[in-house]
């Protein structure tokens, strides 16, 4: 049990790809036994996640779980794993969403049953990795392979113009990170000048000395890197595409954890290797976000296509935890974190919802839908849960976030807070509306006639969801005290390049200005 | 071991021929090759595969033999140190290659086939003279020795127009770039004296020391020798095929047989790469005349081009030979970036591109030997779902090309890069990125293919060309299984374990400046 509980990420990380290799000698033909199989194996992993959350201590910012052992000597790249208040959290979201994800494709994917669940379980080793490494290279190296399972699972199991979404998205998310990783190089080797030593672990290079105008120029290489992948407004392109076209399962895992990652490199490599460069930007950075937020909420209301509309729903959603990150008070970024996970719940079941529809009716556009709410009571039920949650409604997970965002961003930005909470009501907007012309009014489409509720498996996967977004709305303190400590202490690491960066400003001029 | 006490009283000849021993294992194996096949008994294909295999062999496990040695042969022309180790290993394993992807591609186009693997052979040791040597007669004496096998081979295949025109083409440009460098060659030594490396290096520090000084001294050598340089990097970047001396490269690349692209692609061009390394080291490291703004220069034009000519061919040979111009681009990088840690770089990034190299071409060998895909990407279309595993290593090392984490690819390029960012290369290490995110578009276009195929296409080709099951399963050559896995597992552990090859690397690097 100790052994297990030390090297708990690792285990964490590769036991799906010891998974793979279970799996590779079950025949194709035997779909049966590799969908249980997959969905069984992805439990255990979730149960096996659980033990971070029992035994995570909750009263300290430092990393824990930690592991290091030598890499690459010779570039000082290390296999550095370690988690915070903030990772945790996401490790959690990533295994239930891809066990939730698994279950659901048991109609949806018809085809390849064997190359999907191979694919998607290498996807969470990658996706565990990116959040728990603490070393620049490891980090890289999992967060940009990333791609090429996602990059799979849209191409080969999409619909409608699933070639050209997959190779868009690999190529938008491929070229940040590689401009991205000009940054990171470049850090790296400014490191080594200043203390003759190679090394890529985070917590050494946070100590580099870097001048204020190159901190704007590699700001600018990273933000590109993680700006691409929330996405932020003028770069989200690919990800109404990618969505839309992705199944259900890459649709959740996109949504759920690949958008967060975005997030959790600002958060975890940006803001605190450049603090300077982030709070000289946070200004035009959070503009950008009330325009995502703004947009993606115009955006959503006038689409005929569901999943689409639930898609930029997500630009919307990501500008506000944008908002709250780059505002940078403690409470704020509480929200933000927060918001993370509970963006992954409610879009994650919106995307589950749309994807049962669409298993029954063959359509995603929402006038062939219509009076589903009389055939399927239990999907009309669960499915209001998601919508309410996504548009924030007290005593759902949704409310919290963006509260807390809201609020924590008020004394800082209050004009441009006020603009973004007009997002809220947009959000009601849309989904209700959406909500209403899909499930309520009369029946229109014969096909709705023979509409089947749903079964049980279907109920399994969402129910987690739901009970998450009922937990996090009523009783969000186990969440928040293992957030807190975190949080505080990436704002007491920067605040002090704060108060130098208010007095470069004053001695300037530009706070005048 | 044992043979230790011989090296300290050794004699002019013994010293000598102790420095060539690997080279001279190769020649002797190849004239076995040629012999045997005079009798009828021996005379099978089988024999000449499996003798120049055990050739290469033989040759590997001398150069482990003497690879803790420092040896100066033939009055300090040949050298042989860890640098030669490092590259004679990898040279021997391309040559491996080679040799493992031509067994039934030589039975099916019916070819002679002692010649061809004894010209094989030739060819190694050409190209391991050239990285040992270390004077201007010897670099121009093996360059051609080595292009003239190249030359033949090109044009191996009997009747096909397209092999003897693509070998013609290589021979013209090819007797002019060896033209430059002899002319380079002339000019260097007039204006030092010196055929030795070593020695022409000494003689540019005095220069350079004594133009210190006093201004203006040695400018008129400065100016002969730079005009040498010149000439020589010609000459030398066309067998690297850098972008304005590339326009062989794709011709070549598409006429010869395929294991001989794969052999130029990655053989001549490591050797090419390391004797151009050792020379940087030595001569054009003292920057005279800013050479390495024209470096810059060539790098960026060698990228650009070849992954904006690779995005628009589609043969795969063809993008498979632009995309060779680009990855020279990249490798150039690491010699710019220089000092120990680019130089280090440039090798690491040489191993693993024989890697993801070899392996590209050993499945574009099976498509072709079983007839049914031919060198047309489109007839790539659904091939994934029919042969898996020969699909997903493909994949595996275009995903290598491109520079992906998980790969060597990745790894090497990260190493030139960095290196360069340490020299101050801002700028074309950007230009570096763009390009590679540029040139993924083209390699995941055939991941596109070989996946996702247009449903009707798909259909068309796969149908067409008779029943639906594997018909390559049963008649894979081992040999082409064999390259397939070792380059597999080796990109992957190159991408994974860098360390050990890093050391490698180093340990060669290190001896570059052991002068």
């Amino acid at each position: 049990m100790d052994f297990f509980i030390r090297h708990l990420l690792s285990i964490l990380i590769f036991f799906p790809t010891v998974s793979i290799f279970l799996l590779l000698p079950v025949n194709k033909k035997n779909e049966w036994l590799l969908r249980n199989l997959s969905t069984f194996l992805s439990l255990v992993e979730f149960i096996f996640s659980l033990y971070l959350f029992i035994y995570f201590r909750t009263n300290t910012y430092k990393f824990q779980f930690v592991e290091k052992f030598n890499w690459i000597p010779s570039f000082g790249a290390t296999y550095f794993l370690g988690i915070d208040g903030v990772s945790l959290f996401l490790i959690l979201l990533t295994t239930l969403l891809t066990f939730v994800s698994l279950l659901s494709s048991y109609r949806y994917i018809k085809t390849h049953v064997k190359e999907f669940v191979i694919l998607m379980l290498l996807l969470e080793t990658f996706m565990l990795g990116t959040f728990a490494a603490l070393d620049v290279l490891l980090f890289y190296l999992f967060w940009e392979f990333m791609l090429i399972p996602m990059y799979f699972i849209i191409g080969m199991w999409g619909t409608g113009n699933r070639v050209y979404s997959a190779v868009k998205f690999v190529l938008y998310t491929l070229s940040g990170s590689l401009i991205m990783l000009f940054g990171l190089i470049y850090i790296f080797i400014m490191h080594y000048d200043q203390t003759g030593n190679f090394t890529f672990n985070i917590l050494r290079l946070y100590n580099t000395h870097i001048p204020d105008g190159l901190q704007l120029i590699l700001f600018i290489a990273l933000f590109l890197g993680f700006a691409i992948k929330i996405p932020l407004f003028p770069f989200h392109t690919w990800l109404p595409d990618a969505h839309t076209e992705a199944p259900t399962a890459g649709s959740v895992i996109l949504a759920g954890v690949l958008l967060k990652f975005g997030v959790y490199g600002f958060f975890r490599f940006a803001i605190p290797l450049l603090p300077r460069a982030a709070f000289a930007l946070a200004p035009f950075v959070i503009i950008l976000g009330v325009i995502g937020v703004l947009y993606g909420a115009f955006v959503s209301i006038v689409q005929k296509d569901l999943k689409r509309l639930v898609a930029f729903s997500s630009v919307s959603h990501m500008g506000f935890i944008i908002i709250g990150l780059f505002a940078m008070s403690a409470i704020s970024v509480d929200g933000s974190i927060i918001q993370l996970i509970n963006h992954g719940i409610a879009t994650g079941a919106l995307f589950l919802f749309v994807g049962m529809l669409y298993e029954r009716m063959h359509s995603r556009q929402i006038k062939d839908f219509g009076g589903i709410a009389k055939k399927a009571p239990i999907l009309t039920a669960l499915f209001m849960i998601s919508v309410l949650a996504s548009v924030g409604l007290p005593g759902l997970n949704g409310f919290i976030g963006e509260f807390l965002i809201l609020i924590g961003s008020f004394h800082s930005y209050p004009v441009l807070t006020i603009i973004a909470s007009s997002g809220i009501i947009f959000a009601a907007v849309y989904l209700l509306w959406m909500f209403q012309r899909v499930m309520f009014q009369e029946v229109t489409n014969p096909a709705a006639e023979n509409f089947e509720d749903m079964n049980l498996r279907e109920i399994i996967t969402v129910l987690p969801l739901i009970i998450l977004m009922f937990l996090i709305g009523f009783y969000p303190m186990p969440f928040l005290e293992r957030i807190d400590p975190t949080v505080l202490h990436f704002l007491s690491m920067i605040n002090h390049h704060k108060t130098v960066y208010n007095i470069i400003k004053l001695k300037t001029g530009l706070s005048n200005a | 071991m044992h043979n230790m006490p011989l090296i300290y009283g050794i004699n002019f000849l013994e010293k000598s021929m102790l420095s060539i021993i690997p080279e001279t294992v190769i020649i002797i194996f190849a004239f076995m090759v040629l012999f045997l096949a005079f009798f009828e008994k021996f005379a099978k294909r089988k024999n000449s595969y499996y003798l120049s295999l055990i050739g290469i062999g033989f040759s590997i496990l001398y150069v482990l033999m003497l690879s803790d040695r420092n040896i100066y042969g033939f009055y300090g022309s040949v050298v042989f140190n860890g640098f030669e180790v490092f590259l004679f290993i990898a040279i021997l394993i391309s040559g491996m290659f080679t040799v493992l992807m031509s067994k039934d591609y030589i039975e099916n186009s019916g070819m002679p086939a002692p010649e061809y693997y004894s010209l094989i052979l030739f060819a190694l040791s050409a190209m391991m003279f050239l990285v040992s040597s270390n004077n201007l007669i010897m670099i121009f004496l093996s360059i051609e020795f080595m292009s003239i096998c190249a030359y033949i081979l090109t044009g191996y295949i009997k009747g096909d127009t397209r092999s003897t025109e693509a070998a013609l083409k290589y021979f013209i440009l090819g007797a002019f770039a060896s033209a430059f460098l002899l002319l380079g060659a002339v000019f260097i030594y007039a204006s030092t004296g010196h055929l030795n490396l070593y020695a022409i290096h000494y003689f540019l520090g005095n220069i350079s020391y004594a133009g210190s000084n006093k201004a203006n001294s040695g400018m008129g050598i400065k100016i002969y020798i730079s005009a040498g340089l010149l000439l020589f990097l010609v000459g030398l970047a066309f067998k690297m095929s850098l972008f304005p001396f590339h326009s062989w490269t794709p011709d070549a690349y598409d006429g010869a047989p395929t294991p001989i692209t794969s052999f130029m692609a990655t053989g001549i061009k490591i050797a090419a790469f390391a004797i151009f390394l050792r020379i940087y080291s030595l001569i054009y490291n003292f920057n005279i005349m800013n050479f390495n703004d024209i470096l810059w220069l060539l790098a960026v034009f060698s990228m650009t081009f070849g992954n904006i000519a690779a995005l628009l061919s589609s043969n795969i040979k063809r993008l498979l030979a632009y995309s060779s111009i680009a990855q020279a681009g990249y490798i150039i990088v690491g010699i710019i970036g220089g000092g120990f840690y680019g130089y280090s770089g440039t090798l690491f990034y040489l191993l693993s591109y024989i890697f993801m190299t070899a392996g590209a071409f050993a499945v574009v060998v099976i498509f072709e030997n079983s007839d049914i895909i031919s060198l047309d990407i489109k007839r790539y279309s659904g091939i994934g779902y029919k042969y898996p595993f020969i699909a997903a290593s493909m994949s595996f090392f275009l995903l290598s090309f491109a520079g992906i984490p998980v790969t060597s690819g990745f790894m090497g390029k990260f190493y030139v890069f960095s290196s360069a960012v340490k020299s101050g290369y801002n700028w074309l290490v950007v230009v570096a990125l763009l390009n590679s995110a540029f040139a993924a578009f083209y390699y995941i276009k055939i991941i596109v293919k070989m996946y996702m195929p247009d449903k009707e296409a798909a259909n068309q080709f796969l149908n067409s060309s008779g029943d639906n099951s594997g018909i390559i399963g049963g008649t894979i050559d081992d040999g082409l299984m064999l390259t397939i896995i070792i380059c597999l597992i080796l990109t992957l552990l190159m991408g994974v374990f860098p360390q050990i090859f890093i050391n490698f690397a180093n340990n060669s690097a290190d001896s570059l400046w052991r002068i």
